[in-house]
């Protein structure tokens, strides 16, 4: 491990201040445990559109547009941003559904799982093993072949639109059109204030297109060059910060009951995390990556925000998402489908050897 | 003949007065206060009386029912339940106010079931800033219900209604930490 590495630095501080932002945010008002969720913020916010009548998830999360908009002046300071893409897009857009699916069942995206952990939420166990179980099946396919068509650099300037959007939705949070819908009660209805939130997001989604800080990248790096990979040391910081503001705000209250926005049906925890791990593997980052990478011109990475918005309303709808009394059948069958769909794409999208 | 230099400066042009265009239908609309548009699209407006609407009937519905209840009456008020329920199966309200007389009569397991269900049909009733909010009395019943129940269930582990019981009240503790739901 070279630890004069800047770039080893640089996600340790982005992994921290994550961990640190994310427990704030809870204390700041956002709802327990969920300082900052990708899968949770993607729900609200497709409510806020509407696209899903969940009259208790409807929030235009301006930490989420932070991220991508955060991202995109990263990359458009330092000269990174570059249109790209072509890689199986609709295929994309249904993985960005599918990861939604298996965060909505878990309750949480990768980084609220290590959230809860931080808090003390041990029911968050399987969900961990289920996410590392599922990273690794998906470098074991990529490393049997699997291959979902090469990104390439595109000249039609499809990198902007994500980023575009995302602007536009800026512009709907500030101006507040009448279409806008915000919940006065419910999950939704606690947040950070708005400018905080909003500069949080734009923030780490900053720091964050720098360093590549993203938690499965982290597990994959971890498998393929163990104690060397500064994205797992990034992950390391990520959980030590969270626990930190944790214990110093008196939210660590470790226990298997009772815990916020958790539920206790631990297999479906797992495979919820599992389809999440092996989706994230395939294509190349978590939730949160994908809104990074999204924000600095990857077209690819845009479709599965496209898609995860869609999820996002999709899971509300139709009854998918858990809630702590635990995983409805439309849960349980979704999660099953998606598990299987992967494993389909895994045995017949291989390249020829 | 369009030439293509000829053609991108029409375009340019064309840019330029659809960007104008934008600007002005948008600023006309912000200054007027009688847009037709902003009355048909303002869903917020309408939801929030929707919701007003929807207590101010619950109040209106289990008034008899608070009424009874205040006189000290549970059991009258629990036959005035059930008789709503025959109209309205499956309302919320009305198995938070079962619970709540079920805890008055010292049934625990019949009351945190009754919450249960309600905070299930609407998470309303452990909202901290909410009209129909009754979080500190379903907060009360779940801290007393945790020691006694999980009491019962340390004599005797078998005991398949307290372990019913237990989880009803995990799932009650759960809505009352928060969480994004």
């Amino acid at each position: 491990m070279n630890w004069r590495d800047k770039h080893l630095w640089l996600v340790v501080i982005t992994g921290f201040l994550a961990g640190v932002l994310g427990v704030l945010l809870a204390v700041w008002g956002n709802p327990e445990n969920s300082g900052i969720c990708v899968s949770c913020f993607m729900e609200t916010s497709a409510g806020a559109l509407g696209l899903h009548n969940n009259e208790r998830m409807e929030y235009l999360r301006p930490e989420l547009l932070g991220f991508v908009l955060g991202a995109f002046a990263s990359a458009a300071l330092l000269r990174e941003f570059k249109s790209r893409g072509g890689s199986a897009p609709l295929a994309r857009v249904f993985a960005g559904v599918l990861l939604i699916v298996g965060c909505a069942v878990f309750i949480g995206c990768p980084i609220k799982l290590v959230l809860r952990l931080a808090a003390g939420d041990l029911t968050v166990i399987t969900g961990l093993l289920g996410l590392v179980a599922g990273v690794g099946l998906g470098l074991r396919g990529l490393a049997h072949g699997l291959q979902l068509g090469r990104t390439q650099q595109d000249p039609s300037g499809s990198g902007w639109l994500v980023p575009g959007l995302f602007f536009l939705l800026l512009v709907f949070y500030f101006v507040r059109p009448g279409f806008l819908l915000q919940s006065p009660y419910g999950g939704a209805a606690q947040h950070a204030p708005g400018l905080v939130a909003l500069g949080v997001g734009l923030l780490l989604g900053f720091l964050a297109q720098r360093s590549r800080f993203c938690i499965t990248g982290g597990v994959r790096d971890s498998f393929l060059f163990g104690l060397r990979a500064p994205l797992l040391w990034g992950v390391i910081a990520f959980v030590g910060g969270a626990l930190l503001v944790s214990l110093l705000t008196g939210r660590f209250q470790p226990g298997f009951y009772g815990q916020p926005g958790a539920h206790t049906d631990l297999l479906w925890s797992g495979l919820g995390m599992l389809l999440v791990g092996w989706i994230s593997a395939l294509i190349g980052g978590c939730p949160f990556r994908q809104l990074v990478k999204s924000g600095e011109g990857d077209s690819d990475a845009g479709l599965v925000v496209i898609g995860m918005l869609l999820g996002g309303g999709i899971v509300q709808s139709w009854g998918i998402a858990a809630t702590s009394s635990g995983v409805s059948l439309a849960g349980k069958v979704a999660v099953l489908s998606g598990l299987m769909l992967v494993v389909v794409a895994t045995l017949f999208l291989r390249e020829e050897a | 003949m369009l030439t293509r230099g000829l053609f991108d400066k029409l375009l340019w042009l064309a840019l330029l007065v659809l960007a104008a265009a934008l600007v002005l239908v948008v600023v006309r609309a912000a200054g007027s206060s009688e847009s037709a548009g902003s009355k048909v699209l303002d869903k917020a407006m309408e939801r929030a009386m929707t919701y007003q609407s929807r207590v101010a009937l619950i109040r209106e519905l289990y008034g008899p029912v608070e009424t009874l209840l205040q006189a000290g009456q549970d059991q009258s008020a629990l036959l005035k339940l059930a008789e709503i329920e025959k109209t309205y199966p499956g309302e919320a309200h009305g198995q938070i106010l079962k619970g709540s007389i079920q805890a008055r009569l010292g049934a625990i397991d019949e009351a945190v079931a009754s919450y249960a269900t309600g905070v299930k049909l609407r998470g309303d009733y452990v909202d901290k800033e909410n009209p129909l909010s009754r979080r500190t009395e379903i907060g009360r019943v779940v801290e007393s219900g945790l020691q006694t129940v999980s009491a019962r269930l340390a004599a005797n582990p078998d005991n398949r209604t307290a372990q019913a019981t237990m989880k009803q009240l995990y799932y009650l503790q759960s809505r009352l930490a928060g969480g994004c739901e």
